[in-house]
């Protein structure tokens, strides 16, 4: 079967499984093993297989075809999640599954929202401006032509000028219209309070591109979208990687990291319960923030006791979601919070330091649709007073649905040491120690959050609204692995190259060193590009 | 808040010829469930209903069995449960733990079981749990009853939120594939969407 063949066959579902362990491409080796098919693992297999490199791509979830597989619906797509129970700890445990993760090709780009921004110049180097958290290896600068790349490569729409950070604009394709009552009302509130607010930039297509149609509105971009309008490794990066020679194995578990002495020589996963080989010259992990570190613990030698790639005591640690609150307001007149792209409406206003505010760094704010099922289950059992609305109350509140608008909060979280992915004495089905995950916000964090959401209803009364529901809640997960010229102080170099063993890489968020107050998916794929070009290169000079 | 749906003669099920096959077949199983259960005992079931019905505030029994068998398929599932706080139970155990929970807080409060109690007592056991203060503190030495309550009730509204009778009772447009949504903007809905009674 030639590679188109093979790419179109991709999404072909279940029987794929079987197949494609008895048709291995490159069971006696191969150049680089990528362990996760998500933001990160997409980019870095289809650029290295475009360089030439024979690469395989470990996935643990399946290869979804989204027509068969995705469906209008919340409780069904929520399988789409990494469902797998993580043990969580702190005096704010975090939410993990749908809200932050993703299983199966494509990750969690298969159903986050598409809003796709870039980190401002400060958010690389909090600690010379601000005195918090920790300044990165790299600068905006460095990564700017990597966000340059990634958005030109998948038609990321946008305003024709974007007020805040070092970028303005234009974007590859036009601003998206229309936009949602949702976003409407909100871009007006913030309007009448002298707040700059933007059509979205999304990796959601606002005409055609590469044989994939624009955006229907249908509202379900956390449920995977089924039009393919929506930007996501699976039906994008992963294809055009496997159409250039990648092999992308799907429901096949990587357990172990493999040693060869001091050098990784492959690793060890498991496929409808038996156990497999990967050997590859270099290995690069882009499991995310928990799973990450987990294979990385998991991987303990004699000769590296503490875990690989763990010399320095920071693998796990300093690991950071976004807060992310939400200000759900109840309107006189209809808003229908189910129509449209989820968020077509945003406001850096409130991003960077302002000493005045009493806590340091920022936060952006979307506005957000929202179904019955994330709204009802919100509002009763998240909310930011730890009390729970239901019966009556609950009933009465949402047959109100419709009149309701919301508007979220993705806001910074320092980094701390005691926030962290580690092992627990619990085992999962492959025998592996589950993650034990431990946040709790530090005093920055509170206050920052405090802050927005005195905005946020702010906004929503100017809106017209009256705010009447606050649900605690966090986005997103950043850290774990992160990246430093310290060898002693981080877990990587600049371009996601282990410190203690070479031929190690890590891609994706885990690598972050501090959170931004963006969403983070376009800097997880301009680091991913920039950890490509660096790889092709070491490993055409036989650095690696 | 309103007290009755602004869209009495809506619904959305209506609509389902529109839906792509796959969304029609989840949403379509869900106005036919099982009524043999995998994990719950018969007693359970019955006492899971009868919460079930004050926690959503609502006792048409066709969404009620529904919400029931979905939270027993939960259970019956070798599916993780995304997140479990340390030192709460695993999912079927808080369950099977927090279901005599209830029943033991209603003998201690009314000398009866649950499932014979007045609409008010019902919520008064319920409330009691909601907010950990329960009488019977034996009954619940091996799990937080804030802990089973917030647990319950999220996988009920879940579960009860995602039924089309409901979409229709708040006048959720729901599934909207292939043919999307073409009027999005205030003021503006698309001929098969919703239309609230002018009163």
């Amino acid at each position: 079967m030639s590679n188109k063949e093979q790419a179109q066959r991709a999404g072909a579902g279940q029987e794929r499984g079987t197949q494609q362990m008895a048709n291995r491409k490159y069971a006696d080796g191969a150049d680089v093993c990528i362990v996760g098919a998500g933001a990160a693992g997409g980019v870095l297999a289809y650029e290295l297989a475009k360089a030439g490199l024979r690469v395989v791509v470990l996935e643990a979830g399946p290869f979804w075809d989204p027509q068969r597989d995705f469906a209008s619906d919340e409780l069904e797509m929520q399988r789409l999640a990494w469902q797998e129970t993580r043990l969580v700890a702190g005096k704010d445990p975090l939410r993990l599954g749908h809200n932050n993760s993703g299983r199966g090709v494509g990750g969690g780009t298969v159903h986050f929202t598409g809003v796709f921004l870039r980190f401002h110049e400060s958010d690389f180097m909090t600690k010379t401006i601000d005195g918090v958290g920790e300044d990165w290896p790299i600068t905006y600068q460095d990564l700017a032509p990597y966000y340059d790349k990634i958005e030109r490569e998948i038609a990321v729409s946008g305003p024709s000028y974007f007020p805040w950070g070092a970028f303005h604009g234009p974007y590859p394709y036009p601003v998206r219209e229309p936009i949602s009552a949702n976003a409407q009302l909100f871009r007006e509130g913030c309007e009448k309070l002298g707040i700059e607010s933007v059509v979205a930039p999304l990796a959601i297509l606002s005409a055609p591109f590469d044989g994939r149609p624009p955006c229907i509105n249908r509202g379900f971009c956390n449920q995977g979208c089924m039009p393919n309008a929506k930007y996501s490794g699976l039906i994008h990066h992963i294809p055009k990687a496997i159409a250039e020679g990648a092999e992308v194995l799907s429901d096949c578990m990587v357990t172990e990291i493999l040693m060869a002495g001091d050098r990784v020589s492959g690793v060890l996963f498991s496929h409808n319960g038996l156990m497999h080989r990967q050997m590859a010259r270099v290995v690069i992990l882009a499991g995310f923030v928990v799973e990450t570190p987990r294979l990385l613990l998991n991987s303990a030698t004699s000769r590296f006791p503490d875990g690989l790639a763990n010399s320095s005591g920071w693998v796990g640690k300093a690991i950071m979601p976004h807060s992310s609150h939400d200000v759900y307001g109840r309107f006189p007149e209809e808003v229908r919070l189910y129509k449209g792209t989820p968020v077509l409406a945003l406001t850096q206003h409130f991003y960077e330091t302002d000493r005045e505010r009493g806590f340091a760094r920022g936060y952006t704010l979307s506005a957000h649709g929202s179904r019955p099922v994330s709204m009802a289950g919100a509002i009763a059992t998240e909310r930011e007073d730890q009390t729970f609305l239901w019966g009556k109350q609950l009933r009465e509140t949402m047959l109100d649905y419709n009149m309701y608008a919301r508007i979220t909060l993705v806001g910074e979280v320092l980094p701390h040491p005691d926030n962290a992915v580690t092992l627990s004495e619990e085992k999962d089905e492959y025998g592996m120690p589950v993650a034990k995950v431990t946040f709790s916000y530090q005093e920055n964090d509170r206050k920052l959050y405090q802050h927005a959401i005195g905005q946020m209803k702010r906004i929503m009364e100017a809106m017209g609204g009256k705010p009447e529901h606050v649900v605690s809640d966090t986005a997103h997960l950043m850290g774990g692995c992160r990246m430093g010229n310290d060898p002693g102080q981080s877990v990587v170099n600049e371009f996601g190259q282990s410190h203690d063993i070479p031929n190690l890489f890590i891609a994706g968020a885990s690598t972050f060193v501090t959170s931004s107050g963006s969403n983070p998916t376009n800097t997880v794929m301009a680091l991913a590009a920039r950890t490509a070009d660096k790889l092709i290169e070491a490993m055409r000079q036989r650095e690696v | 808040m309103a007290k009755h749906s602004r869209y009495p003669s809506y619904d959305v099920w209506e609509q389902h010829q529109n839906w792509d096959v796959h969304t029609r077949q989840v949403v379509g199983a869900r106005k036919m469930p099982q009524i043999a259960h995998r994990y719950l005992q018969q007693a359970e079931a019955l006492l899971l209903q009868a919460i079930v019905s004050v926690l959503v505030d609502d006792h048409r029994l066709e969404v009620l069995t529904f919400v029931v068998a979905h939270l027993d398929d939960s259970l019956a599932s070798t599916i993780g449960e995304s997140q479990r706080k340390v030192g709460v139970p695993p999912k079927k155990e808080l369950y099977r733990l927090g279901l005599a929970g209830v029943e033991a807080e209603s003998h201690a409060l009314y000398k009866t079981e649950f499932a014979a109690l007045t609409a008010e007592q019902q919520q008064e056991v319920l409330r009691q749990i909601s907010t950990g203060n329960v009488t019977d503190a034996e009954a619940w030495s091996q799990v937080a009853p804030v802990d089973f309550f917030k647990k319950l009730l999220h996988d009920t509204v879940q579960a009860y939120y995602s039924h089309p009778i409901v979409w229709s009772d708040i006048g959720y447009g729901g599934p909207a594939y292939p043919r999307g949504y073409v009027r999005v903007e205030k003021g503006l809905t698309d001929p098969w969407e919703a239309r609230a009674n002018v009163e």
